[in-house]
């Protein structure tokens, strides 16, 4: 790209150019001959943006089933996934804090999704947010979202997974052949355990598997705040159980001790909103070209065509 | 040309990192194309003695010439740091200070953190000041430190005027109370932990102290240094001139480096 064609800088951060989104990363490149890459682009393997990808745990956390809602958010990470290659994000609207809310939020959360997956249904699927102590309307929750389209289910940390509590929901999962992806940390400061005091951890992930080895149970964010060498190390001996790779510590060696300890066919790849570091990640990670595949999307397209058609 | 500034030696003690020594570090930047590490001590943090680590620093790096740009790593609580500061910047040509209060024992805006940071800055020398090295939810019981404050980085950076500040592997940086506080200009940013695009903490942040705030920086070995380079291919569409500013110039003049 020659000088004068730049955007200069205020351009550029006025427009979200920045952001590459939208098409508009593709209509530039169409236009300009491709800017001469800084020198750290060695370290990134070759096309790297056109690598498929599917984004197994992501959010939409505005209510955008609202009249005027405010999309900019929601528009900012199609952006953000549209230039990192990011084909298909799964998002769910979990109630955090750990507080327990009537059904009516539930649902009101899982319109927002649902909200989202009608305007960009070839980009987002949806989990739906239950909370198992709800009781029985949380299954009927269940059947609503995935009447309307949704993939899977999403638990936060209002209940441990290894609490019986839990079990309907997971049946629930077994019967409809779908994903239940769940929060997980094994948190080791005295801040975070008094916020989460039921946030599950990768024993608990393996407690519920055992009891029901075909659920399809993902541990999420591997990354998400806790000791990540401890889950993975807990999460050997329950074959069943995967692991995604989201979460904003973006620690040297987690997807090489996932690889190592799980096994490839147990790893998805996921940002939970930390889009560039999530992708940098596996594409620094020793890996071959189809562990890499497998990583950023056959492995969760296994588990999709799992589901009943 | 490519330089990071947020780079660390040794040995951490709560985790096995698996690229410690120079030579390992050397490896990792030419497998990533970074061209010059600016480096600190891990052990300098942790041994009673900070000096000895700086010691152990310059012995590592200097055979790889101008790959590595440490910096000293002063505890103001130990004895004789002023002439062991004196050595590291004289005598070994290190080109900042780091400073680990948490680590250490002191506080930024204590008695010894005022005297290390008027010292550091009668040297002409920035202070480097990491917000954290590990997620604090994933600590060990004897890891007590906690993350450096955004809100006591606006009061020293009041108290010294005429200090530079290298802000590394910091979350939480709004760019217009560091401007209010006096940092446009003297202080330079890296985005290990920050975003550019989504969250777009990095565009703000040029919005707010300009394009000459912000540098590569991938807390390697830490981090995976991925992260940080598709951060900075997801720049390349700012002119030239200001993604080679945070690709390596800023890095450059902030240390008075030759390149």
């Amino acid at each position: 790209m020659r000088e004068s064609d730049r955007p200069n800088r205020r351009e550029i951060l006025k427009a979200g150019g920045l952001l590459l989104g939208a098409g508009s990363a593709g209509r530039a490149a169409a236009a300009d001959p491709k800017p001469e890459p800084p020198s750290g682009c060695v370290g990134l393997p070759d096309s790297w943006r056109a690598m498929r990808k599917f984004d197994a745990h992501n959010h939409v956390f505005e209510p955008v089933q609202e009249p005027d809602a405010d999309w900019s958010r929601a528009e900012a990470l199609l952006e953000a996934a549209e230039a990192m290659g990011i084909e298909k994000l799964c998002c769910s609207k979990p109630i955090t804090g750990g507080k327990m809310v009537g059904i009516e939020e539930v649902r009101a959360a899982n319109d927002s999704i649902l909200a989202a997956m009608r305007r960009y249904p070839d980009r987002i699927a949806g989990y739906c947010f239950v909370q198992p102590g709800n009781g029985p309307v949380a299954l009927d929750e269940i059947e609503r979202c995935l009447d309307a389209g949704m993939i899977g289910v999403k638990l936060y940390n209002q209940f441990k997974y290894s609490d019986p509590i839990v079990f309907p929901v997971a049946e629930r999962c077994v019967e409809r052949r779908i994903p239940m992806l769940g929060h997980s940390g094994h948190v080791t400061d005295a801040r975070t355990r008094a916020a989460q005091p039921r946030i599950s951890d990768s024993l608990d992930f393996c407690a519920l598997a055992s009891r029901y080895p075909e659920l399809m149970l993902i541990l999420g964010h591997v990354n998400g705040g806790g000791d990540w060498e401890w889950a993975i190390k807990g999460l050997r001996d329950c074959p069943s159980v995967y692991v995604d790779t989201s979460g904003s510590v973006l620690e040297d060696d987690t997807i090489g001790m996932c690889v190592r300890e799980l096994g490839v066919e147990r790893i998805l790849f996921a940002t939970d909103m930390t889009v560039e570091g999530c992708v940098g990640k596996i594409l620094s990670a020793d890996l071959t070209a189809e562990q890499r595949e497998a990583i950023f999307w056959r492995n969760l397209q296994k588990i999709l065509d799992r589901r009943p058609s | 040309m490519l330089i990071d500034v947020n780079a660390h030696l040794g040995h951490y003690p709560f985790r096995r990192l698996r690229h410690r020594t120079a030579a390992e570090l050397i490896a990792l930047m030419d497998a990533n194309g970074i061209d010059r590490a600016v480096v600190s001590s891990l052990h300098a943090v942790f041994y009673r003695d900070a000096h000895r680590g700086n010691e152990e620093l310059y012995e590592e790096t200097k055979r790889y010439g101008s790959r590595f740009i440490p910096v000293a790593t002063v505890n103001p609580k130990y004895v004789g740091w002023r002439r062991d500061l004196d050595e590291a910047v004289e005598r070994w040509g290190m080109k900042g200070v780091a400073l680990v209060p948490e680590h250490h024992g002191y506080a930024l805006d204590d008695e010894l953190g005022r005297a290390a940071l008027a010292r550091i800055a009668e040297l002409g020398l920035p202070v480097v000041l990491t917000q954290r090295f590990e997620d604090r939810r994933q600590r060990h019981h004897w890891d007590v430190a906690e993350d450096l404050e955004v809100k006591t980085l606006l009061k020293i950076a009041g108290e010294h005027p005429n200090l530079k500040f290298l802000l590394s592997n910091w979350i939480g940086l709004d760019g217009a109370a560091l401007a209010k506080a006096g940092l446009k200009g003297r202080c330079l940013i890296d985005f290990a932990r920050l975003h550019v695009m989504y969250l777009k903490d990095v565009p703000r942040l040029i919005e707010t102290l300009g394009v000459e705030a912000i540098a590569f920086g991938s807390h390697m070995p830490f981090d995976y240094v991925g992260p940080s380079l598709v951060k900075l291919a997801n720049l390349e569409r700012l002119p030239a001139a200001d993604l080679e500013k945070i690709a390596w110039r800023n890095a450059a003049e902030f240390f008075h480096i030759d390149v």
